[in-house]
């Protein structure tokens, strides 16, 4: 039995965002952004079911602008007459709330970018099918983590004319697998085609990278090693970067992590390469705005800073150009170039040192400097002479970008992976990444 | 609201056992920056949640209509989910894992959003952002305040009916100071968030904490390195917070400890045979779970599964004593637990968290811990946290330091880091500040969870020493 249940049309938000705007004044504009889903949360622990969950949720976002004045508020959308009311209510308190607010000098208004239609839905089995699937299948491991799956919607569309629309049925399976001594390795299934080979082939894959687990756990001491960092751990390091790294207006109040890479005081090396690609196709290339970014923007290129993610609203403030970033400014479809050393080779040109699959609970330990800490997490290897040796003890790193990105990368691989993302706090996200590995001469472990 | 009750009677679904949460959201938030008001962003949510229990397996479904038919298309779906997943049920609870709570609670705030006056708050905030344009390098200076009023009202078939009423609020300030020497943050009411309602705001209190912010950020712009060395580090309540909820709170969590948060926030390094057993600090840790106290940021009368709260030790005299479980965590783990199993709203399942988890005040006053060190360091005030998925080793910063030497506070220095590992670092506790020194904060931001979600926490501390800990600052 397939999934039966389709969200929203384009012509449901649209013929009630119609009706809103006909009850604006002549000096007020909106712009309304919405994100829906109806999904299936399973929460798995020992390969059973802990928890699971059918969700329905759809949220507008209002951005209302009257004369040179704005505010923003956000309401259910339940495609009833209640949401007219409900949103009419809010403009009405809008307009009293407004009149005795300031001006907004850097306003970012309304404008048409255009209308498209983005939807990427592939029939899939349905939900229960699914999961008894993933269930029987890995009934003789220790498996935790969570399966979520149904379709997404993010659409935004302004009171002149401007209407964007991004609908995708997706499912992903984010998971570990554990042995007796609690060591793990971490895996991902995820797409909008369902393939049961596939899906046999990662649990199957992941069980023999646990085998490798069972061996003894080295203690590693403080100090510095040459380190390959899988694909996983690199985009855990985008992550941090996201925060305030690449972001114009962080760089512009004092909270940037790449002045130096700015003012050129510093280089990263030439061999790293970083891009907003949204050729990777999944995320959105519109903001709640409206505003569409580049297709592919440069931030830094051969270890040379390009751009700084900007919003239109952080161009108004600081008088520099906007590339139709978000607000926060992070990123939302991050690409790293890959380099020449070949899956292969990663252990021989290893040599001696470590092989961290994973990264975690990554943080500024001096922003200023571009200085980050963390922990290896799941399968970590201590390797010599080219042979995996044992999995070791988690480590502490305290590590600059200017090394892991500069002086000390030795390589990039020649292929790279996707990393969907799957964070789900308030609603599931949308987007990922697609990043290659890093060998690096030398990662600094402090505890 | 729905009215609730009718709608469960109206549901007519067999079922061992039924409960419709519906939560109803309202908050606003006002910031400023730099004298601008950057916007006034207001939300309201609400949505509803169904329980089904068929054969000891609990399932949801949730949404954000209340309409009827969509009630029941929601609790037919969670009905089906609960009969699928009974073939892969982790465990089979009973119906003890739901007890019949009748009860009401407001939170003690007088002042909620129908206070709420745009003009005034953007007034007031950008006087606040005023205040700290003391010199051209502070050149960020943002004010902001929060408030939220939530209503959740549970009924169930075995006749729960609880209603709780919460208002809460924050107001934050941060300076920020930059020039050719770097720059620096400092931040004010970020781990303040409480159940108050406007009337919190005191102008005349808030005017010094601006003030005193910029005047530390431009300070510490010319301040040295904290140096890196093995030293005494007195902490100040507001890090203390930080220290308690990630080394305390989270490796507490029974739903670590059982495994099932392994994939995502990570596991423990708490075993169930701990408690009774493990000195988890030294005698001087008296730490409680307390969501009775009165205004705490996570008090409440039930959790979200209506298990009554009471105040409970987690630790006595160093020794760990109970975990941070539900009860259907406690009949899993067959070990005490707290009224602790709560959901960020209405669209996620309530899960195992912390609410109020505090230190107990000790004994010694400031002047006692100070002149006890002969070389140390005050920290104060978070700024990065990171910690492993066991809960051992943790790496935190703070914005703000200040050397002891020889008893007195010397010189300021920047950019301060600490490290250790967790139940060694506790038994290092050397000296625990009376109740002089002790601050309640709460933080709105605690991140758990597959799907994720994210919660209000309340903590509070005295200033607490801790002997022989390794810091460090910034720098390449």
């Amino acid at each position: 039995m397939k999934n039966s249940k389709v969200l929203y049309e384009p012509s449901s938000f649209e013929i009630f965002a119609k009706k809103v705007f006909n009850e604006l004044l002549a000096d007020e504009s909106l712009t309304m952004t919405l994100a829906a889903e109806e999904t299936l949360f399973t929460r798995l622990s020992n390969a059973k079911v802990r928890q699971i969950t059918n969700l329905h949720q759809a949220f507008i976002d209002y951005n209302f602008i009257k004369g040179n004045k704005t505010l923003t508020f956000s309401l259910p959308f339940k495609v009833s007459e209640d949401d007219f009311l409900l949103a009419m209510k809010k403009i009405k308190e809008s307009r009293l709330w407004i009149e005795h607010l300031p001006e907004d000098p850097y306003l970012v208004r309304p404008e048409f970018y255009g209308v498209t239609k983005d939807e990427n839905l592939f029939d899939l089995p349905s939900n229960d099918e699914m999961l008894s699937f993933i269930l029987d299948l890995a009934s003789h491991v220790d498996l935790a983590g969570v399966f979520s799956s149904g379709e997404i919607i993010r659409a935004t569309i302004n009171s002149v004319g401007q209407f964007h629309w991004f609908k995708t049925r997706n499912f992903y399976l984010d998971y570990s697998i554990y042995n007796k001594k609690q060591k793990a390795v971490k895996s991902l299934y995820a797409g909008n085609e369902w393939d049961a080979n596939a899906l046999k082939a990662n649990i199957k894959d992941s069980e023999f990278k646990l085998s490798l687990m069972d061996r003894e756990s080295k203690k590693i001491e403080r100090g510095s090693y040459r380190v390959f960092l899988a694909p996983s751990a690199v985009a855990e390091l985008l992550g941090t970067l996201s925060w305030g790294g690449v972001s114009m207006g962080d760089h512009q109040r004092g909270n940037g992590s790449f002045k130096d890479l700015w003012e050129k005081k510093k280089k990263l090396s030439p061999k790293f390469s970083l891009a907003e690609d949204f050729s990777l196709g999944m995320s959105p290339r519109f903001n709640d705005r409206g505003e569409v970014a580049p297709s592919v923007l440069p931030l830094i290129e051969n270890g040379e800073l390009k751009n700084f993610l900007t919003s239109t609203r952080t161009a108004n403030e600081y008088k520099v150009e906007t590339n139709f970033a978000t607000d926060w400014e992070g990123m939302r479809s991050p690409v790293i170039s890959t380099g020449r050393l070949a899956r292969d080779s990663i252990l021989k040109e290893l040599g001696t040192g470590l092989y961290l699959s994973d990264l975690h609970y990554l943080n500024w330990s001096d922003r200023e400097t571009s200085r980050l800490t963390g922990m290896t997490r799941y399968a970590c290897f201590w390797v010599e002479n080219g042979e995996i040796v044992s999995p070791i003890q988690d480590l502490r790193f305290d590590e600059s970008f200017y090394s892991l990105f500069g002086d000390a990368l030795v390589d990039l691989t020649n292929y790279s992976e996707v990393i969907p993302n799957t964070g789900s706090y308030f609603q599931r996200d949308v987007g990922g990444s697609r990043v290659p590995g890093i060998l690096l001469s030398d990662f600094k472990f402090t505890l | 609201m729905p009215n609730l009750k009718q709608l469960l009677n109206s549901l007519n679904i067999e079922a061992d056992y039924i409960s419709l949460r519906s939560v109803y959201n309202k908050s606003v938030n006002i910031s400023v920056r730099n004298e601008i008001l950057e916007g006034v962003t207001s939300s309201e949510d609400h949505g509803l949640m169904v329980e089904v229990m068929i054969g000891g397996q609990i399932a949801y479904g949730a949404t954000n209509s209340n309409l009827p038919s969509d009630v029941l298309r929601c609790a037919l779906k969670a009905k089906q989910s609960a009969e699928l997943a009974h073939r892969f049920g982790l465990f089979h609870f009973s119906e003890h894992v739901r007890p019949k709570v009748v009860g009401e609670y407001h939170s003690p705030a007088e002042q909620g959003m129908d206070h709420f006056k745009p003009a005034d708050l953007s007034s007031l905030l950008i006087t606040l952002s005023g205040v700290m344009k003391i010199h051209d390098h502070v050149i960020s200076r943002t004010a902001s305040f929060s408030l939220t009023e939530t209503e959740t009202h549970m009924v169930a078939t075995n006749g729960s009916d609880l209603k709780q009423k919460i208002i809460r609020s924050s107001i934050s300030l941060s300076a920020t100071a930059a020039s050719d020497k770097g720059s620096q943050r400092r931040t004010f009411g970020d781990e303040q968030s409480a159940q108050s309602g406007i009337e919190r705001l005191d102008k005349n209190k808030l005017l010094i904490a601006a003030e005193r912010i910029a005047t530390e950020a431009l300070t510490l712009l010319e301040a040295p390195e904290c140096p890196s060395e093995t030293m005494d580090l007195l902490l100040a309540p507001d890090q203390m917070f930080l220290q308690i909820h990630e080394s305390i709170g989270h490796p507490l969590e029974l739903d670590r400890i059982l495994g099932d948060e392994r994939n995502y926030a990570g596991w423990s390094f708490v075993k169930p045979s701990d408690f009774g057993s493990l000195q988890y600090g030294s005698k001087l840790m008296n730490v409680t779970f307390d969501p009775t106290v009165v205004g705490q940021n996570a008090s409440y009368f039930a959790d979200d599964i209506g298990a009554i709260a009471t105040r409970e030790y987690l630790i006595r005299d160093g020794l760990l004593e109970r975990g941070l479980g539900s009860l259907e965590s406690q009949k899993r783990l067959n070990l005490p637990g707290v009224s602790s199993q709560r959901a960020t709203s209405w669209n996620r399942a309530p899960i195992d968290r912390m609410a109020n988890v505090n230190l107990e005040p000790g004994t010694s006053s400031m002047e006692d811990m100070l002149s006890s060190i002969e070389r140390g360091v005050f920290m104060q005030t978070t700024r990065s946290w990171s910690i492993d998925d066991y809960r051992n080793k943790f790496q935190f910063g703070c914005e703000h330091a200040q050397l002891i030497e020889n008893g007195k506070l010397t010189t300021i220095v920047k950019n301060p880091n600490y490290r250790g590992i967790t139940a060694p670092f506790w038994n290092q506790l050397k000296m625990v500040g009376d109740k002089s020194t002790y601050q309640v904060g709460g933080l709105t931001n605690c991140g758990k969870g597959e799907p994720n979600q994210v919660i209000h926490v309340g903590h509070a501390s005295p200033a607490c020493l801790f002997s022989k800990i390794e810091v460090f600052g910034g720098g390449k």
